[in-house]
């Protein structure tokens, strides 16, 4: 541990770990924590995806899914897939639709290519 | 559609170059058409194309699914469509590793042809207003240089491959499997892989990720993403015995891993051998990093049974 800041870094980590249920059994160190130092994440990203969980939830709760289901759903992600969305939700790709529109599109896109030449 | 795309990609005002990449150069070993069509179709409706998409592969990695029970799994009401980490949190919480692919149509095809669907994510509109979409690839032509998917409501459709790559662009070329415990991807890569298995592990899949986990060492023995997860996997099915063994090889592959130390400790701890669990654990006390709060943590508690008051 280089710097004071670092240092600082870690002891909240540690308070975070300690404070928060963490890992899925008493004692153990999860695996994810293993794949976020693989991964190099910062010590910066394992605190804050600790606190993005509940915030994903309640993002998703406010596009319309139910206390539960948010909670449900967002249990199912990853730190990195956690940390990724949170406060981006209104950004990220949603896949949606097909068909007739894809048609239109392409009509369209014929049209300004015959137009441009 | 595909001529004009073809068109389009020729005079230089699209640029494909995946496209240019595979055309008239087969990726070698691969057979020349694939066609899985044992992949079942589901239809989706307005907005549904990630629930319909999800069916299809989860159905044909042998999990039952269907439209109306994964819509509350993925679709986002407030988004009108699905987000790509909730299809992956989804797939886990069917069992499956969701894995994401190289993004390249070599990969795809790879996959393929050893038997695997994927989900592909789609712009259907231009970058600046872009109508994502999720079609299901189910097979390939090397020599008609097209692939075959599962789209919309069409249960079969044909796109070359300057129309598939016109699409796939926008999203980086995102495609993602839904594989069974104990299976690996054909273009498996270990950080990735491994990453995928511990995502499962996470979203309650212990049983299925032991599998996987196995799966990846015989692979990679030395994984320590493996070991240290089989590790915790064989201690949450209560084979203390196999727990200790799997965070040992991770100790001797990875001597600086001090998580792997904690956990060793740990189990040796509740195995009763108080000596050499505290040996472990001074050592993941020693190698310090982010988690040495909880090694200490379990050097306390062997020290406590140890010199009881």
């Amino acid at each position: 541990m280089r710097s004071s800041f670092v240092r600082l870094l870690c002891r909240m980590l540690v308070v975070c770990m300690v404070a928060l249920p963490f890992q899925a059994n008493a004692g153990l160190i999860g695996t994810d924590q293993v794949v976020t130092a693989e991964q190099a994440l910062a010590a910066r990203g394992m605190v804050s995806s600790v606190v993005s969980r509940a915030d994903v939830a309640s993002q998703l709760q406010s596009l319309g899914l139910s206390p539960e289901t948010a909670k449900d759903r967002v249990a199912a992600l990853s730190d990195a897939e956690v940390t990724k969305l949170a406060g981006q939700i209104q950004n990220l790709p949603a896949g949606a639709d097909g068909g007739a529109i894809l048609v239109l599109i392409l009509i369209g896109v014929l049209i300004w290519y015959l137009v441009r030449k | 559609m595909c001529v004009l795309a073809a068109a389009a990609a020729l005079s230089g005002c699209i640029s494909l170059p995946q496209t240019e990449a595979l055309s008239g150069h087969a990726p070698p070993g691969l057979p020349p058409r694939v066609e899985l069509e044992k992949v079942p179709f589901f239809e989706q409706s307005d907005f549904m194309c990630g629930p319909a998409s999800l069916a299809m592969v989860l159905n044909a990695a042998g999990r039952p699914a269907s439209v109306e029970s994964l819509e509350p799994q993925v679709y986002l009401p407030g988004r009108r469509g699905s987000l790509q980490a909730e299809m992956l949190g989804a797939t886990r919480r069917a069992g499956l590793v969701a894995y994401t692919l190289e993004p390249k149509m070599e990969a795809l095809m790879r996959e393929l042809a050893a038997g695997r669907p994927a989900i592909v994510l789609l712009n259907l509109s231009f970058r600046l207003a872009p109508i994502w979409h999720y079609a299901v690839v189910i097979g390939y032509d090397t020599e008609g240089e097209k692939f075959i998917v599962r789209s919309g409501r069409k249960p079969r459709d044909e796109w070359s491959y300057p129309f598939l790559e016109y699409l796939w662009k926008d999203s980086g070329y995102w495609a993602m499997l839904a594989l069974p415990p104990g299976v690996l991807p054909a273009t498996a890569r270990e950080a990735e892989f491994a990453a995928a298995v511990a995502a499962l592990e996470q979203a309650g899949g212990k049983r299925e990720a032991r599998e996987s986990y196995r799966a990846l060492l015989e692979r990679w023995p030395d994984s320590l993403v493996g070991l240290f997860g089989l590790g915790n996997t064989e201690y949450a099915a209560g084979n203390l015995a196999a727990a200790e063994d799997a965070f040992g090889r991770a100790t001797r592959a990875h001597p600086d891993a001090a998580p792997a130390f904690n956990n060793l400790a740990q189990v040796l701890f509740e195995r009763g051998r108080l000596a050499d669990a505290e040996t472990a654990a001074r050592r993941a006390v020693e190698l310090g990093g982010p988690t040495r709060g909880e090694a200490s943590k379990t050097l306390e508690a062997i020290l406590a049974r140890k010199a009881p008051h």
